[in-house]
């Protein structure tokens, strides 16, 4: 144990934080603020009594996103259809909101079940594209990404947009359509939800033949393809499963505040690329996951916080999250075996 | 052969080289004189490429000075090297296969006219060299068209145009066919004759004996033994580089085989053109050929990685002709691929991890669950079987040696115990002392019943464990030998296109 401590010590990715943080506090220098204060803003306002609802409320989209993410990651595959699935998910999810007969509780299940099939299938499709015309599913997951944020942006914007209201959302949730939060919270059971699906990728990678062939193929695919592992079913699988937690997070979303689907909400706040960020800091192990995308949740809401009591712009917290990824992907450039995974993947 | 003269070729003294956890080369002294071939011969892992890399200034030595015809030398790159008088060509070849020969041997120093490249001028230089060398290459072929003995001439002739007067070999003849080592040795003998010097980096005793003046063993770093080869023999250099006798070229007593387990017609595939055979229960079946015959897709093609155009497959009387990899193992195949790094194994993943590949599905998992625990006991017990040498299950597998690293995958796939064994170049680049042991589990596994469909680049080999010699060229199976009949002239011969019998009737597959 102690060496596996000594070894996270040492390992790239604190060192690329460390980093981050020491070129950051010069970034704040030269810009005239005060370093210490402005991280004891970035770490009260996110994890103090008034931040840490939000931090766990954007840390349920980071995470479910990096998982959507990491899931495939993990194989070697890159999904970058992330918003698309989201969307789809949220949007499906809203419909079924708003026009279930059913139960609210019943209601609530049921627009989570249809925004993770909506999110699946439309994943799926993506794998499809690369399985049978031969389209890198790097490529057909982004440019299907594209179609689907539009066809959300005009359900919302027509067919289901809230009467009188100047805002491109569809109504309201019926009452007691939403999952339910924790006291006078934001937070809300998605979290859970998210957590829970963390566990399962946890278990699912330690535990089971297919997480061992899932890891075997992001190792070495060619590897895995000898010893049987049928690739094109494999990448029909994660993907769905990708899609499913995009689409669980989009449903997630809209059931929670502010209860209906906004055009663009989902996206506006890029949870997907904060989540694929987290997804390749962690190298898609499950737990690194979970930290990285708790990080990024924290440096997100606390640079709002730093803005607000520190005249300093949030920018610099992009600014920390950009130097990270830089310090990450000057390790990514040695022949590791994550050359060697990137490569496979495209 | 001219005399030596005052100051040798290459002089290294005292070099050492330590990388992190081992000392690559401690303290060694290596004199080249001019005008000879000159091998340096050792296992994996004895520190011939770490040796070679500073004195072509690809790394550098801790300590320990070089010297290159008599002037001291402090190579920061290759480039520097090269501007001494070095060239070295390399074990994959370092060519562009779109450009011609002409192109290709005046890369990076050009004839020029006004600024341009001068390409009558490079032909001409071209023609004069072949001339001069007697290394017959045509100028103007384009390099991914010749074969690959060619191919290396124009890697030569690229070090001749550079003025190179000292060249060194890396594993020259890993991939000739007997007839075209002869002919690269036939080169370098003229080369030398006109004063350049040769250092011939290899494990291949046979060409050492008959190629070389001289002889320089390493082992785990140290020179131990500097030998000259007309006085000395294959033992005695073998006993060097292992440390022990050794017994060479063994040749395996045959085994009884029983009822057909693979039976292949007609198979097509990319590369391979109407192969038939049938390999036998207790049966080695060795498949003999220069690398790049079909030999591969063959392979590949039985294990369900490559589909088959034409013709049919059966494997214990069940047609596998169409069916997938996964079914073909469920219906008893195991396969030692050729490439252990790109395909037998996940270097990055643990020993445990890579032990557990194809076990994962049947023995080591109960209802899609796979406890580590089960994983770790299975890693242990094959490691102990097979002597398999890693510090802890969990390190990852690029830590092991070659040796090691091909009998975790050889004892992963006999755990098996599938009918039927394809193995790919078993020993290709492994030990001396591996090898044997290598070849004993391969024997042992056919004496308990099971067939083996064997592809070595290796003629002793093939006569070593071989029941019966299957010998491909272009892609079809042209010649079929039983094991007395099996001589390397034979073999040799069939392999360079010049099988003396028809393309064998091999049993009808029902």
């Amino acid at each position: 144990m102690n060496n596996r401590i000594l070894g996270a010590l040492r390992s790239p990715i604190t060192f690329s934080v460390l980093a981050g943080v020491l070129i950051g506090a010069l970034f704040l220098v030269g810009t005239g603020a005060d370093p210490i204060a402005s991280y004891e803003a970035v770490l009260t306002g996110s994890l103090g009594a008034d931040g840490i609802g939000s931090t766990l409320t954007t840390g349920t989209s980071v995470l479910g996103m990096a998982l959507a993410l990491a899931i495939p990651l993990r194989a070697g595959l890159i999904n970058l259809g992330g918003d698309g699935q989201l969307v789809l998910g949220g949007i499906t999810a809203a419909v079924t909101g708003i026009y279930s007969p059913l139960p609210a509780p019943l209601t609530v299940v049921l627009a989570l079940l249809a925004g993770m099939a909506a999110g699946a299938a439309y994943a799926t499709l993506a794998a499809l594209c690369e399985n049978h015309f031969g389209v890198p599913l790097l490529v057909s997951s982004l440019l299907l990404s594209y179609p689907a944020m539009s066809l959300a942006s005009y359900l919302a914007r027509y067919p289901l947009k809230e009467p009188g209201s100047s805002l491109p959302q569809t109504r309201a949730l019926p009452d007691g359509v939403a999952l339910p939060a924790f006291g006078d919270s934001t937070v809300t059971w998605g979290l859970v939800l998210v957590v829970l699906a963390a566990a399962a990728y946890w278990f699912t990678d330690k535990r089971t033949a297919i997480g061992y062939e899932i890891r075997m193929t992001g190792l070495n695919a060619r590897f895995s393809a000898y010893a049987g592992v049928e690739r094109r079913g494999l990448t029909l699988k994660l993907m769905s499963v990708s899609g499913a937690t995009a689409g669980l997070v989009g449903a997630i979303g809209v059931l929670s505040f502010p209860y209906r689907f906004v055009d663009g909400s989902l996206t506006a706040p890029g949870y997907t690329w904060t989540g694929l960020t987290a997804a390749l800091l962690a190298t898609a192990a499950p737990l690194g996951t979970v930290v990285a995308s708790f990080f990024f949740a924290v440096l997100q809401v606390g640079g709002l916080a730093m803005e607000r009591t520190t005249e300093v712009p949030r920018e610099l917290t992009q600014v920390l999250q950009a130097i990270v990824i830089v310090f990450l992907a000057a390790r990514l450039s040695f022949p590791s075996r994550w050359f060697n995974r990137r490569k496979e993947a495209v | 052969m001219t005399p030596p003269q005052a100051d040798p070729a290459v002089e290294l003294r005292g070099i050492t080289k330590r990388f992190p956890g081992t000392l690559a080369n401690d303290a060694v002294d290596l004199t080249v004189r001019r005008g000879e071939i000159h091998a340096l011969m050792g296992e994996n892992g004895a520190g011939k490429s770490t040796l070679m890399s500073i004195l072509y200034g690809m790394t550098r030595a801790d300590a320990g000075s070089v010297r290159v015809d008599g002037r001291e030398a402090d190579f920061a790159s290759p480039g520097d090297a090269m501007a001494a008088g070095l060239g070295m060509v390399h074990q994959s070849f370092k060519l562009f296969d779109s450009l011609s020969v002409a192109e290709n041997v005046v890369y990076a120093a050009e004839p020029r006219r006004f600024g341009l490249v001068d390409r009558a001028a490079a032909r001409r230089r071209v023609r004069e060299l072949v001339e001069e060398h007697g290394l017959a290459v045509d100028p103007d072929a384009r390099v991914g068209d010749l074969p690959v003995g060619l191919r290396q001439r124009v890697e030569i002739l690229k070090l001749l145009h550079r003025g190179a007067r000292t060249l060194i070999l890396d594993e020259p003849t890993a991939v000739l066919t007997p007839a075209e080592a002869d002919a690269l040795f036939t080169v370098l003998k003229s080369l030398t004759a006109q004063g350049r010097t040769v250092i011939l980096v290899t494990h291949k005793l046979r060409e050492v004996l008959e190629g070389s003046d001289r002889v320089t063993v390493l082992r785990d770093g140290r020179v131990v033994a500097r030998l000259v080869t007309a006085e000395t023999s294959a033992d005695e250099i073998a006993a060097a580089m292992t440390g022990r006798a050794v017994e060479l070229d063994r040749i395996h007593a045959p085994g009884t085989p029983g009822d057909v387990v693979l039976g292949v017609s007609g198979l097509a595939t990319d590369g391979v053109r109407e192969a038939s055979l049938t390999v036998r229960a207790g049966e080695i079946v060795g498949i003999a050929g220069v690398a790049g015959n079909g030999q591969s897709e063959l392979i590949e093609a039985l294990a369900g990685l490559r589909p088959t155009s034409t013709g049919q497959v059966t494997l214990l009387d069940a047609d596998i002709t169409h069916a997938s990899a996964t079914e073909r193992r469920l219906k008893g195949l195991a396969y030692v691929p050729e490439d252990r790094h790109a395909v037998g194994t996940a270097p990055a993943a643990s020993v445990a991890e890579n032990l557990a590949m194809g076990h994962h599905r049947t023995s080591l998992s109960s209802r899609g669950l796979l406890p580590p625990a089960g994983v770790r006991a299975h890693a242990r017990q094959l490691t102990e079987r097979f002597g398999i040498k890693a510090s802890a299950p969990e390190v990852p597998a690029s830590a092991l040696s070659g040796g090691n690293l091909q009998k975790l995958l050889i004892g992963r796939e006999l755990a098996h115990e599938a009918p039927l064994l394809l193995v790919e170049q078993p020993t290709r680049g492994v030990d001396i002392g591996a090898i044997q042991n290598i070849h004993d589990q391969l024997i042992a596994y056919r004496d308990a019943g099971h067939a083996v469909l064997l592809v070595s680049a290796e003629l002793s080999e093939i006569r070593g464990l071989a029941d019966r010699v299957l010998v491909m060229y272009e892609g079809r199976i042209t010649a079929s030998y039983d094991k007395d009949e099996a001589d390397e002239r034979t073999l040799g011969l069939a392999m360079a296109g010049g099988a003396s019998r028809e393309a064998v009737t091999v049993e009808a597959v029902d």
